[in-house]
């Protein structure tokens, strides 16, 4: 078990708890035994890939059924005690301080505006019956399966039938395996599947997403692709990964996720830009992405500021304005923390996390708004007091 | 240029011609994919890069929106928060200079009215009756401007209870027989036994604003003074055969400083506040307010009360004349001198043995001494001392039998739901001395039965 320093997370809510052990009806006991009581409404989790998913399911369920839980699988976890691997984090929401609904999207290709519709509607009429009171203002948190290749159209359509509802999350990762990611809904993991989560409060929240990349002055044009596999053939009419190893001077046999974390590729749009995250090189030399690409899209190099700096000041933002958080839900790149291991910080990044109550998990892309984004830190902060 | 040329024109033939040849086919490429995408821009084919770049032009949108949205709301709620500080700054003032203006029209009516229970010349006795009418319409106007300034403030509480509606309007009615007599008017009142659930006094407020409404601008003719019984409460109907008001301003003759056009030749000293009172009680209570009128043929005011339970009336009450007090024994407790000596002044007159105190210590120490029938005191005392009820309660302990009247400026209903339990009277500044001397005979009775 991790113990969050200086936090009282039995009497606090929401009350967060961790647990590393392996075995599904371990994990489930201690986790249950952190959380459990009679005011628990809803469990959010976070788990390794490499728990025997299935019964791991079935044990979340057992200890704490009645009470639905929604989840996904991780590329590492961040627990009260900061980053943690391969084990399990779990919130626990009060009945009293959160009203819950939570549903899934089963089938991603077929969501159009009229689906997405009716599952905001329901989602609202569950979060209205169950609320605490009328001033309760609802945000929603979207967990997708990150390999699913479907996250702009999913978003776009659900951001849509969202309206004004603030709307973030994170894409579920294996540790970079890149072989199976799963979200937890319904009392099962399923693949190519997306879970919408929407949680109604009175208490103070900010949605919020940041970044430590900036721009340099290289561009790269994107002139051959691949749609449908998110695949970039060509960068400036030349093989896209030879183009990209003469961009960040290396050999194309040494691009690595720790290239990719510290060399990005963004668009400009307006004044922003957004990073396109480079999943890996393909044999015949095209660059694969974690996100949609298009023929004709300028990329921008990007390199980084210093990570830690940049979000401690965002936490203390966030904490002037909602006063301290009783939790940030983070969902938090997992190049990020790639780039943190090979600048030896991450633990230096541990105690920053850990002191302003950060809980969540590395992911393989994140969701702000409507919007599918790259090695970003975005979440969502929740004030102590209504 | 041709941009979609796929060759250059020429040959290369150096090195470094293959060179730019080369680099200008790519070129060409480059140029060529971002025609393409430029071309496609905002297109809603439904492609995933297209999906996001929407959500990212929505998302801007949305949030200069919010932004904009936020300070629209900043500057309304800043401007709401001033006009809440300005209101309740208001309060306090008129609450505070009420306050201050009570203490001595207190002490000044309890003097006049001293002074016309004395046998004075004829002309002194007009005089005085006099100074007595101008004290009361004083009183009746700061009277008014506090209720107003109490009611939006929403610190006046209502004290609901059940009554039989003819114990508040017999009263009224007698008082504007009077009136509309004086103005050479017919004055009709049909009587009810409805039971009814209100704030009496409140109440007795509207009623009696439309009535003096009524004889203000009726010059002829007559007014009426009734209930009709409906399904969902008793209609209370003041009627007139005055000038009536256009349907145009209806509305508006319930905001403040209105009247209706035709003017009362002689001089009247209403403050034009009479129907702002009547509608801010009105909807306080939650008592639907009605308003007939045709131009010309006069006007009806009503006001509908929900129905109560039939409770015990108490015994009819003789007049106030055939009340004797001579020798009751009265203790006033009050930190002020001007109204300790102005109640005594009073009292005396009407035959009572009074001990006035300025302090709870000082009556606490006659009270070892002697006994008496009656305790007359002031709710507020010194501060950092106990209040009245407390004094009260710590007397009676050694006087069970002692009755106790509380003396207020406060329209609390809570401290009169208090008093009531403890089986206490409440009188409010201005004390009205017909009203004391109704009380205190019928608390003597209630203590000798």
């Amino acid at each position: 078990m991790f113990d969050a320093p200086g936090s009282s997370s039995t009497t606090a809510s929401p009350r967060t708890a961790a647990s590393d052990s392996l075995d599904p009806e371990r994990a489930a006991a201690e986790l249950a035994e952190a959380l459990a009581g009679p005011g628990l409404g809803f469990v959010l989790f976070f788990c390794s890939a490499d728990y025997p998913l299935a019964a791991l399911g079935e044990a979340l369920e057992r200890a704490f059924a009645p009470v639905p839980l929604a989840g996904c699988t991780t590329a590492g976890e961040i627990t009260p005690a900061g980053y943690g691997r391969g084990c399990i984090v779990a919130i626990g929401f009060d009945r009293d301080d959160f009203a819950i609904g939570c549903a899934r999207v089963a089938d991603l290709e077929a969501f159009a505006l009229p689906q997405a519709q009716r599952l905001v509607d329901g989602l609202l009429a569950d979060c209205r019956r169950r609320a605490p009171d009328a001033e309760a203002r609802p945000f929603v948190l979207t967990l997708l399966d990150g390999l699913s290749s479907s996250e702009e159209q999913v978003l776009s359509t659900l951001e849509a039938a969202l309206g004004g509802i603030p709307s973030f999350g994170g894409s579920a990762g294996d540790d970079n395996r890149l072989s199976h990611t799963h979200v937890y809904a319904e009392g099962g993991f399923h693949d190519a599947s997306a879970v919408v989560v929407m949680i109604a409060s009175r208490r103070p929240f900010e949605v919020f997403t940041t970044h430590h990349l900036r721009p340099r002055r290289e561009k790269l044009v994107v002139t051959a692709v691949d749609r449908e596999r998110r695949r970039v053939l060509e960068l400036n009419a030349a093989p896209a990964a030879e183009e990209y190893a003469r961009l960040v001077g290396r050999p194309v046999a040494a691009l690595d996720d720790g290239v990719f974390a510290r060399h990005p590729l963004a668009v400009r749009i307006g004044e922003d830009h957004y990073v396109r995250s480079i999943q890996r090189v393909d044999d015949d030399g095209g660059l694969r992405f974690y996100c949609a690409v298009e023929n004709g899209i300028v990329l921008t190099a990007m390199q980084p500021a210093p990570m830690l700096e940049e979000l401690a000041g965002v936490l203390d933002g966030l904490g002037r304005r909602l006063g301290p958080p009783a939790l940030i839900l983070g969902c938090d790149c997992f190049l990020r923390r790639l780039e943190l291991e090979a600048l030896g910080r991450v633990e230096d990044a541990s105690r920053l996390l850990a002191e302003a109550r950060v809980v969540g998990f590395n992911t393989y892309g994140e969701q702000h708004q409507g919007r599918h984004i790259n090695q970003t830190f975005t979440g969502v902060a929740i004030g102590s007091r209504g | 240029m041709d941009l979609g040329a796929e060759r250059p024109d020429i040959e290369p033939v150096t090195e470094r011609e293959r060179a730019l040849a080369e680099e200008n086919a790519r070129l060409r490429r480059i140029c060529g994919a971002l025609i393409e995408r430029v071309e496609s821009a905002g297109m809603a084919d439904g492609a995933p890069y297209g999906a996001f770049e929407h959500a990212v032009l929505l998302a801007e949108q949305v949030r200069e929106r919010t932004d904009s949205l936020h300070r629209t709301l900043e500057a309304l709620e800043e401007a709401r928060a001033e006009a809440e500080a300005a209101n309740r700054s208001k309060t306090r003032f008129l609450a505070a200079v009420s306050h201050d203006l009570l203490q001595p029209l207190n002490a000044a009516r309890l003097f006049a009215s001293a002074l016309e229970d004395q046998a004075l010349p004829e002309a002194a006795a007009r005089q005085v009756g006099h100074i007595g009418r101008s004290l009361r319409d004083v009183e009746s106007l700061l009277g008014t401007l506090v209720d107003i300034s109490r009611l939006d403030a929403g610190v006046l509480t209502p004290d609901i209870a059940a009554f039989p509606v003819a114990e508040l309007l017999d009263v009224i009615a007698e008082e504007f027989r009077q009136l509309a007599g004086a103005r050479g008017l017919e004055f009709r009142y049909v009587p009810s036994e409805a039971v009814v659930r209100s704030d009496l006094a409140l109440l007795a407020r509207v009623v009696r604003n439309f009535l003096t409404n009524a004889v203000r601008y009726t010059e002829r003719g007559r007014l009426l003074l009734g209930c009709r019984r409906r399904p969902d409460g008793l209609e209370i109907l003041v009627g007139d055969t005055g000038p009536g008001i256009d349907e145009a301003q209806q509305q508006a003759i319930f905001l403040e400083f209105r009247r209706a056009v035709t003017e009362p030749a002689e001089a009247d000293r209403g403050l034009g506040l009479g129907l702002a009172i009547v509608d801010r009680i009105a909807t306080m209570l939650d008592h639907p307010l009605h308003l007939a009128s045709r131009p010309g043929r006069g006007a009806l005011f009503s006001i509908r009360v929900p129905y109560g339970r039939r409770i015990e009336t108490p015994p009819a009450e003789a007049p106030p004349g055939m009340h004797d007090l001579s020798g009751a024994r009265i203790w006033v407790l009050d930190d002020d001198p001007a109204i300790l000596e102005g109640m005594a002044a009073l009292l005396e007159g009407w035959g009572c043995r009074v001990r006035c105190a300025a302090t709870p210590a000082s009556l606490e120490a006659v009270s070892r001494r002697e006994r008496a029938d009656l305790l007359l005191v002031d709710y507020h005392l010194a501060p950092g001392g106990p209040d009245g009820l407390s004094v009260a309660d710590r007397l009676r302990r050694w006087h069970p039998g002692l009755g106790v009247v509380v003396i207020t400026a406060s329209h609390d209903g809570e401290l009169k739901q208090r008093a009531r339990e403890r089986g206490y009277d409440c009188l409010l500044k201005p004390v009205k001395p017909l009203r004391l001397r109704l009380l205190i005979a019928n608390r003597l009775e209630a203590g000798s039965a």
